[in-house]
C-alpha cells in the first residue's frame, strides 16, 4: 500500500484530470454541445439558467481563493503540491461556469454587474466565514471549511443538477460530471489530511465546529432562497411541461425522481442529504457535528 | 451455497474466495489500466455484489477481482482514500476510512 501523501502527484493528476476525463473537452464539455434553444429563447428560463450559474462561480471563486491561499499555509510538501492541482482545478471551474454564463448571453463587459445582481447575500456571507480563516492562515480549519463543507456542499449540488440536466441539457450535464471527478480528489484530501491533523490539534475543534454550524446555517439560507423562489418553480414546473415530461426529463438522486418532487420537497432533500453527509464526514475525522438553526 | 447472495458483500469468510472477471463499465475518472476497478454508484438502491464496496468518501464503487471479506485493505483511486473492509451493523461489508 503507498503512502497516501505520494497519492499528491502532479504526475497522478495529469493523468487521471487533463489526460483522462478533460481529453477532448472544451469548456468541459463535449465540442460543438450548446445550451438548448429552450433556455435561450425563454427569457425566465434564461434569467433563472444565469442566477443559478452565477451562484456556482461565487461558490468556485471562493473556492479558488481559499485553495490557492492554503498553499502557504500548508504543513508539508505533499498537500502544498495536491492544493496546487487543486488550485488549477478550482481556476478552470471558475472559468467554464463563466464562459456558460457568456453562452446564456451574459456580455463579457456586464459580466462583474451581473454577478453582483445575482449573487446569492447568503452564499456570500458563507464564503466570507471560510476565507476569514484562509487570511488567517489556519490550515487546519481552512480545509475543513473548503474540501469538507464547502465541497461537500457543492459535491452534492453538482451531483443533483447533474441529474435534472443529463436529458435535458448535455452540454451543461458534461460541464459538471468533470467537475463531479475533481471534486472527489478535493472531499477525499479534505478528510485524509485533516483526520490525522486533528488527532495533532484538538484544541482546535470548538473553534471548527462552531464555523461548521455557521457554514451550514447560511448554505441552508440561500438554498431556501433559491427553492423558494416563485420564479425557480415555475423553471422546474416549465422545464418540465416543455420536456413533455412526467418525469422524462429529469433523473433520479439520492432514490427520488426529481421530476415528481415540489420545490420545496427538493430543497429538504438536498438540505438534508448534505447535512446528513457533513455529520458523517466530520464525525470520521474526530469532529462533533454542530446542527445548524433551520431558516 | 445458501446464504452466500441474501447479505450485500455476500461473503462467507471461509473457503476459498470466489473469483470475478472485471469489465470497464465506463468509469474515466481514473487512468484508463485502473478503469475496470470502479463503476459509478447508481443510489440508495444499488445492491452490491460480494466483490463490491462503497467508498464512503467520494461515494463511488470500487470492484475487486475477489470477493472481498473483512479485513480487507482497500485503496480508491478517485480520492486516494485507503479503506479497511469491515462488518457493518447490518452485516453489510462497508469501509471504513484509515487515515494516517
Ligand atoms: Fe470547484
Ligand atoms: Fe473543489
Ligand atoms: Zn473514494
Amino acid at each position: 500500500m503507498r503512502d497516501f501523501l505520494d497519492a499528491y502527484s502532479i504526475q497522478y493528476w495529469l493523468e487521471s484530470c487533463p489526460q483522462g476525463y478533460l481529453e477532448g473537452t472544451e469548456y468541459g464539455h463535449r465540442p460543438g454541445e450548446k445550451e438548448p434553444e429552450l433556455l435561450l429563447d425563454d427569457p425566465t428560463l434564461r434569467e433563472q439558467a444565469i442566477s443559478t450559474t452565477v451562484q456556482l462561480v461565487v461558490g468556485e471563486r471562493c473556492a479558488l481563493a481559499a485553495s490557492s491561499g492554503l498553499i502557504n499555509a500548508a504543513p508539508d510538501e505533499a498537500s502544498r503540491r495536491f492544493l496546487a492541482t487543486q488550485t488549477l482545478d478550482e481556476a478552470r471551474h471558475v472559468e467554464i461556469f463563466t464562459q456558460r454564463l457568456y453562452d446564456l448571453g451574459v456580455k463579457k463587459s456586464e459580466l462583474e454587474d451581473v454577478i453582483d445582481a445575482f449573487a446569492n447575500p447568503n452564499l456570500v456571507k458563507f464564503a466570507e466565514i471560510l476565507l476569514e480563516k484562509v487570511d488567517k492562515k489556519d490550515f487546519v480549519a481552512g480545509v475543513v471549511g473548503q474540501n469538507v463543507i464547502l465541497e461537500g456542499m457543492a459535491f452534492h449540488v453538482f451531483e443533483m443538477m447533474h441529474a435534472t440536466s443529463e436529458k435535458l441539457n448535455p452540454k451543461f450535464a458534461h460541464t459538471l460530471s468533470g467537475t463531479i471527478a475533481d471534486e472527489r480528489r478535493h472531499v477525499g484530501f479534505g478528510e485524509n489530511r485533516i483526520g490525522s491533523l486533528i488527532q495533532a490539534h484538538p484544541e482546535k475543534k470548538p473553534e471548527i465546529e462552531r464555523m461548521q454550524r455557521d457554514m451550514s446555517y447560511y448554505m441552508l439560507a440561500t438554498f431556501a432562497d433559491r427553492f423558494r423562489d416563485t420564479a425557480s418553480r415555475e423553471e422546474v414546473q416549465r422545464m418540465r411541461r416543455e420536456a413533455g415530461s412526467d418525469g422524462a426529463g429529469s433523473g433520479t438522486w439520492q432514490g427520488a425522481n426529481l421530476a415528481d418532487l415540489e420545490p420545496e420537497e427538493m430543497e429538504r432533500l438536498l438540505a438534508d442529504t448534505i447535512l446528513g453527509e457533513f455529520k458523517k464526514r466530520l464525525a470520521r475525522i474526530g469532529i462533533e457535528y454542530q446542527t445548524p438553526a433551520r431558516p | 451455497m445458501k446464504g452466500d447472495e441474501e447479505a450485500t458483500g455476500g461473503s462467507t469468510e471461509v473457503g476459498e474466495r470466489r473469483r470475478y472477471e472485471l469489465d470497464d463499465q465506463g468509469f474515466d475518472e481514473v487512468p484508463k489500466k485502473y478503469r475496470k476497478f470502479y463503476r459509478r454508484w447508481k443510489g440508495p438502491g444499488d445492491e452490491l455484489a460480494p466483490n463490491e464496496i462503497f467508498c464512503p468518501v467520494c461515494r463511488i464503487v470500487i470492484r475487486s477481482p475477489r470477493e472481498i471479506r473483512p479485513g480487507d485493505r482497500i485503496y480508491c483511486m478517485a480520492c486516494m482514500t485507503r479503506l479497511r473492509a469491515v462488518r457493518g451493523p447490518d452485516g453489510r461489508i462497508v469501509a471504513e476510512v484509515e487515515y494516517t
